[in-house]
């Protein structure tokens, strides 16, 4: 069954009321024109005016504007020569975005941006020159995508930096890029950025119409944008990857993966996107391709482990005691006799106060974090366990499924993980290890019936592409690797020439 | 289609709190690891059970209890009505019965066990000279588990390979065989601790004899191969060629990681006679007298003298199975396996088992001596 | 020819995902207790019955895709409608709809009772039922690639219950399999017809054939797929015979889960409540695809949604598998299901054939002879 979402993503494309031809003109004598901007913007304290005699007004927005630019480049040019047409003057001025306009909306929108307007006395055009400069935090490490080895930039909120650091790493004229604007009120720019040549145009235009269909009010980050162009938003399991690092959103960029960067925000989207992917980092291509495969083995067997240890152990202690064996049987049964609940209860708690502490510690300042931290895990954990309210043995559990689920590089799909676990513990709290098949069952169907931009989820072990599976759940040498996945359709398949993995005895 | 999800979700909700299934918390379990069978009064079943109980106060406490009634889940009715926590034979590892019960009939209990889903198929059967019930009920010094202890003692017996394995899986496979009989070893209560005494040979069910401990290896030797055991044997005056020992003694060898194989086969089904070939490695350990191992001959003579002293006494192993008509090794599913449609039923091979003949031959070979010669 | 099946490639599956969908719809319920009903037929050559079935399901799927291949790209439903006209067409489609519905009923009941009798007595049976059933419609709602893609999990993540048939053969005693061809050739005949409920499940190669990309491949992997179950299954009876003696065997109603029980690991005993529940996703897809034959052949008949009828087809089966109760009746049900569907997949296939090459011939000399005139 589907489900109506307010956002409708793959049906008839919703009526958007044309924007009405604004015939509002420019007031030609400067009083009316300041005035009229001034009722446009509802007079902010910001809006800097500036009378440059004889005829010229310069209108702008104060700390949207790089100050030097406008004494320099600007004021300096237009203070000592005669009036003008606006012709002149933008031919005069040494701004390399500078723009002509005579509609009044063109000028209030550019004004917000960060341009500023130049008002001639007696004409009905203006002269729009974009000298906008953001402030935005120095590049620096990424936060949640740490790597041991590799680079240590990650992007941050402004998207020029952001795109200029995309283009450091991709120098080709191959790499297309196309600004949307999304959101009536904030008019976020977003950026469709993908290779010619290699990204399908079917995936390309899917997705610009997936965004431009979008009728929201505000659009602040691009998880948000992810959820709104999502295949399924209702799935725990996330469709597109939210990256801080620019190294992998080019590699997959350059397997045919399409790229969403929104200004004002560090993360960058990938689409598509297939559910072994997220167990993948970056790091996993700077190791040997041993290392590699194994660490990408223990990602997949954390996942596992984090899902259905703790079920596994409410399941065979409410139901199923004979499969513990005999030596286990002793210490687990003696541990487990001073609690008072029954299994699920007990774990259910249990979960519980982890994800307490770990959302606690999300939120707290960082000076008091290291001591509740401390505090939370051995202090509470060891008192439980003297106080009868959990036994030791569970402790231990939940501890490791709960480390094991951090280890995913996606933040994103870490926390599915970590939500799934607990419908999983009711399940084998009710029905034993038949209610854990089941959920198992049914993640599986779930899985496979998602599909990330079109491109089936579970690619490439279903449909099964022999080729795709060497760079999947395991890393072969880069030899074997090197064909494009097949789930991004890509035009051009081959990487490079594969040459065997030891060079020929010269 | 609102209304509908309505509905679906209740279903959903219905079913969640409807369909519980029943529990078996671990804590609140007792778990039964041994059962000893008796003959009781009136022809009523007494069961000795061993239950261990894990209770928060103190350390995990072990109950033997001993019920009478007619079936075996009636007597486990009667003793639940005695504890506090609920008795689950999930984990029951060892199954003992009374020397009088076993020569009753065996077959009602191992097919009770084997339709019980949650009994294992790999737990242990022994039979216990005299009753279980004094047996196990008996306040050892410093066993605690006695049903702990009995399983054990079982296990590490049976990895070393010193008595036959009697799991229920193979004791049900061969008692289901036509031509082949079970066997299970034999325990008793030696002062302060439990003893393996000996083999015990069935013919259909009913125990018929007992074998010392001993006779235990030759009746694995024919039944199974080896590949860890260890065992001594006397070597009598008569045996030993006295090229080999100038003096007429005894001598006392024994020797370990006897790997070793045997075939049967059959020669002649007219006359019924089968050839058993046993070829046997093994490392000499102990040898008492001063017999100089590293001379080739001398060794191919103690050899000879071994494999000679062994042949006798699997024969003689063989002879008294065949005086009871309980045929353990497996001559008879031999039969079976190479006479074209013998028809063989369990009545008529013990009626052919005491006439046939069988010609023992054992091939022994002394791979290595230690690292002192 | 009439009611040719155009479907759009996006919709369409390669020919190497047929391996996974008849291998994994062949195996399902069948295997977990079929050795006991060939034996009680042939007797301890109850493998040469398994080979002799293996190889007539070869035969028959190969007369199939001939069929199959004479009208392109059309499945049985249209095929019976072209052959014996509207009204007799609908009326086999009407027994095919039937017996997809009967076989889904009886994999579902067959696998609640397995869960009844080894590890919730207490449960009821329309939870299970019910739970499984949402299940299905899960799957079924994501169209023919999330089927397929159900079984192609199957296989793969049920892989390693194979070698654990490597465990029980510690046990195995290869006298139990011998004398060869012991028994007359009409048993074995006539165990390899009893192994009918276990091997069928390849028809559905008839319904999904239209679906097949490449079609020139569908004989070697439909071919493929019948080889795999049948090596299986040759060689889960052979560990069986030789596991289990005759008498055992013969009592044994669930052989090859009991087959499981022997097994344990340092962090785990009595592995079969495990493997009990890992069979859940290995019958999933035989309920899948009963339900989507039945579905494409509802659809020929009726305009309906495919909600819509999956919500009715749950309903009556729901009600249906609350009605069956005891065991009796359910091995009533297996009986009768599997003597009909002897009919319906292995004899009726040929004949179609057969009647196939017939019409095709006829139609050609009606051509020749109007082009003539």
């Amino acid at each position: 069954m589907k489900f109506n979402l307010p956002f409708r993503k793959k049906k008839t494309p919703v009526e958007v009321p044309m924007p009405k031809e604004n015939s509002e003109r420019i007031a030609q004598s400067k009083d009316c024109f300041v005035q009229s901007i001034k009722d446009a913007t509802n007079n902010p304290s910001d809006l800097i005016i500036k009378f440059l005699p004889p005829n010229l007004s310069l209108i702008y927005i104060d700390n949207l504007v790089d100050k030097q630019t406008l004494n320099n480049d600007i004021i300096a040019n237009l203070q000592d020569k005669p009036n003008e047409t606006p012709e002149n003057i933008k031919d005069n001025l040494s701004i390399p975005e500078i723009n002509v306009t005579s509609l009044l909306e063109e000028a209030i929108a550019a004004l917000v941006n960060g341009s500023v307007v130049i008002h001639v006395d007696g004409f009905a055009q203006l002269i729009v020159a974009n000298i906008a400069s953001r402030e935005s935090r120095s590049l620096s490490a990424p936060e949640n995508e740490s790597q041991v080895i590799g680079t240590q930039v990650g992007f941050n909120e402004s998207l020029a930096t952001n795109i200029s650091l995309v283009r450091r790493y991709i120098v080709n004229p191959d790499l297309c890029i196309g600004k949307i604007k999304v959101g009536k009120r904030t008019n976020t720019s977003v950026t469709l950025l993908y290779m010619n040549g290699i990204a399908s145009d079917q995936m390309v235009n899917t997705l610009r119409q997936r965004i431009t269909e979008l009728n929201v009010d505000a659009l602040l980050d691009s998880a948000v944008l992810a959820e709104m162009i999502d295949d399924n938003s209702m799935s725990v399991f996330p469709q597109m990857l939210l990256t801080e690092r620019p190294d992998r959103f080019c590699n997959s960029l350059l397997e045919g993966k399409l790229g969403i960067i929104v200004d004002g925000s560090s993360m960058a989207i990938i689409c598509p996107q297939s559910f072994t992917e997220f167990f993948q980092s970056q790091e996993d291509q700077n190791l040997r391709w041993q290392i590699a495969t194994f660490v990408r083995l223990l990602r997949l067997s954390a996942f596992f482990l984090s899902v259905y240890l703790t079920p596994i152990y409410v399941a065979a202690l409410t139901f199923h005691y004979e499969v513990i064996p005999q030596a286990f049987l002793i210490p687990l049964s003696e541990s487990r006799a001073l609690v008072p609940f029954p299994p699920i209860f007990e774990a259910l708690l249990l979960e519980f106060i982890i994800e307490l502490l770990r959302e606690a510690g999300a939120r707290l300042p960082t000076k008091i974090g290291q001591t509740i931290g401390i505090v939370g895990g051995i202090v509470i954990g060891t008192a439980a366990v003297q106080a009868g309210i959990t036994s030791n043995i569970l402790l231990i559990i939940i501890a490791l499924s709960a480390l094991a689920s951090f280890t995913s590089p996606s933040y994103m799909m870490g926390n599915a993980i970590r939500l799934i676990r607990f419908p999983i513990i009711i399940l084998a709290g009710f029905w034993g290890f038949y209610g854990i098949m089941l959920a198992f069952c049914f993640i599986l169907i779930h899985l496979l019936r998602q599909s990330s931009l079109g491109a089936p989820y579970m690619s490439p072990l279903y449909p099964p592409r022999m080729r795709g599976m060497l760079d999947s759940v395991i890393r072969m040498p880069i030899p074997l690797t090197a064909r494009r996945p097949a789930m991004t359709r890509p035009s051009n398949r081959e990487k490079f020439d594969p040459e065997p993995v030891k060079p020929e005895e010269s | 289609m609102k209304k509908l999800r309505h509905i679906i979700i209740l279903l959903l909700l219905f079913i969640f709190l409807c369909g519980c299934a029943e529990t078996n918390i671990l804590d609140q379990v007792g778990l039964t690891t041994l059962v000893g069978y008796d003959v009781g009064k009136e022809e009523e079943i007494a069961t000795t059970a061993v239950i261990r109980e894990v209770n928060p106060e103190f350390q995990s406490n072990v109950e033997v209890i001993t019920t009478e009634d007619s079936t075996s889940k009636g007597n486990r009715m009667k003793s639940n009505r005695k504890l506090s926590k609920k008795i689950m034979v999930g984990q029951m590892r060892v199954i003992l019965f009374g020397e009088e019960l076993a020569k009753d009939d065996l077959h009602y209990y191992i097919n009770t066990n084997l339709e019980n889903a949650s009994v294992s198929n790999s737990l242990y059967m022994a039979v216990v000279e005299g009753k279980t019930e004094s047996l196990l009920k008996y306040e050892y010094k410093n066993i605690d588990d006695i049903g702990q202890h009995i399983y054990k003692l079982l296990e590490q017996n049976i990895k070393q390979e010193y008595t036959i394995s009697p799991t229920l899986h193979e004791i049900a496979h061969d008692y289901y065989t036509t031509g082949k009989d079970i066997a299970m070893p034999i325990l008793k209560r030696d002062g302060e601790l439990v003893e393996l005494n000996g083999i015990a040979l069935f013919k259909d069910g009913k125990m018929v004899s007992t074998l010392p401990a001993k006779d235990s290896f030759y009746i694995k030797v024919v039944r199974d191969t080896f590949k860890v055991g260890i065992f001594e044997t006397t070597l009598q005056e008569d045996d030993l060629p006295s090229t080999l020992l100038k003096s007429k003694e005894k001598v006392p060898v024994a020797f370990d990681a006897i790997q070793s194989k045997r075939d049967i086969k059959l020669v002649d089904a007219s006359k019924t006679e089968f050839d058993l070939n046993i070829k046997m490695k093994a490392r000499v350990l102990e040898i008492h007298k001063d017999i100089n191992l590293g001379n080739p001959k001398k060794v191919a003579e103690l050899e000879k003298a071994i494999s000679k002293k062994l042949s006798k006494d699997v024969s003689r192993v063989i002879a008294q199975s065949q005086k009871v008509q309980s045929d353990v090794f497996g001559f008879g599913e031999k039969y079976r396996s190479t006479v074209r449609n013998s028809n063989l039923t369990k009545e008529k091979w013990h009626e052919m088992y005491k006439d046939i003949k069988v010609n023992v031959n054992v091939d022994f070979v002394i791979v290595r001596n230690g690292v002192f010669e | 020819m009439k009611n040719p099946i155009q479907v759009s490639p996006p919709n369409m599956i390669n020919a190497y995902l047929l391996f996974f969908v008849i291998h994994s719809a062949q195996i399902g319920v069948g295997i977990q207790g079929f050795q006991r009903i060939i034996y009680k037929d042939a007797g301890h050559d109850a493998w040469i019955s398994v080979l002799l079935a293996g190889i007539a399901t070869h035969i028959v799927a190969f007369c199939m895709i001939k069929t199959l291949e004479i009208y392109g790209s059309n499945d049985l439903y249209g095929i019976q409608q072209d052959i014996f006209g509207k009204w007799i067409g609908n009326f086999l489609n009407i027994i095919y709809i039937t017996y997809c519905f009967v076989a889904f009923l009886s994999v579902l009941r067959n696998y609640i009772e397995v869960i009844q009798a080894w590890i919730f007595p207490s449960i009821g049976p329309w939870f299970l039922s019910a739970t499984l059933l949402i299940l299905t419609i899960y799957a079924f709602t994501g169209g023919l690639r999330v089927i397929v893609g159900v079984s192609f999990f199957s296989i793969i993540l049920s892989l390693w219950i194979f070698p654990m048939l490597i465990f029980p053969m510690k046990f195995s005693t290869v006298d139990s399999l011998l004398p060869i061809l012991e028994t007359n050739i009409s048993s074995i005949l006539k165990g390899a017809q009893s192994m009918t409920f276990t091997i069928i499940g390849f028809e559905i190669l008839n319904i999904i054939y239209p679906f097949i990309k490449d079609k020139k491949n569908v004989s070697k992997y439909t071919h493929i797929g019948l080889l795999a179950t049948t090596i299986i299954y040759l060689a889960v009876m052979l560990v069986s015979i030789t596991y289990y003696s005759e008498g055992k065997l013969l009592k044994t109603i669930w052989a090859t889960l009991t087959l499981f029980s022997f097994i344990s690991f340092p962090f785990m005993e009595r592995f079969e409540f495990v493997a009990v529940c890992v069979w859940m996703l290995i019958i999933l897809p035989n309920l899948c695809l009963y339900l989507w034959a039945a579905y494409r052949g509802t659809l020929r008949l009726v305009n309906i949604s495919s909600t819509k009828f999956v919500w009715i087809f749950s309903i009556l089966i729901f009600t249906a598998s609350l009605l069956i109760q005891t065991r009796t009746q359910i091995n009533t049900i297996n009986t009768y299901f599997g003597k009909v569907a002897f009919y319906i997949i292995f004899v009726y296939p040929i004949v179609l054939f057969f009647i196939a090459i017939l019409k095709k011939k006829f139609i050609a000399k009606k051509e020749h002879k109007n082009e003539k005139a």
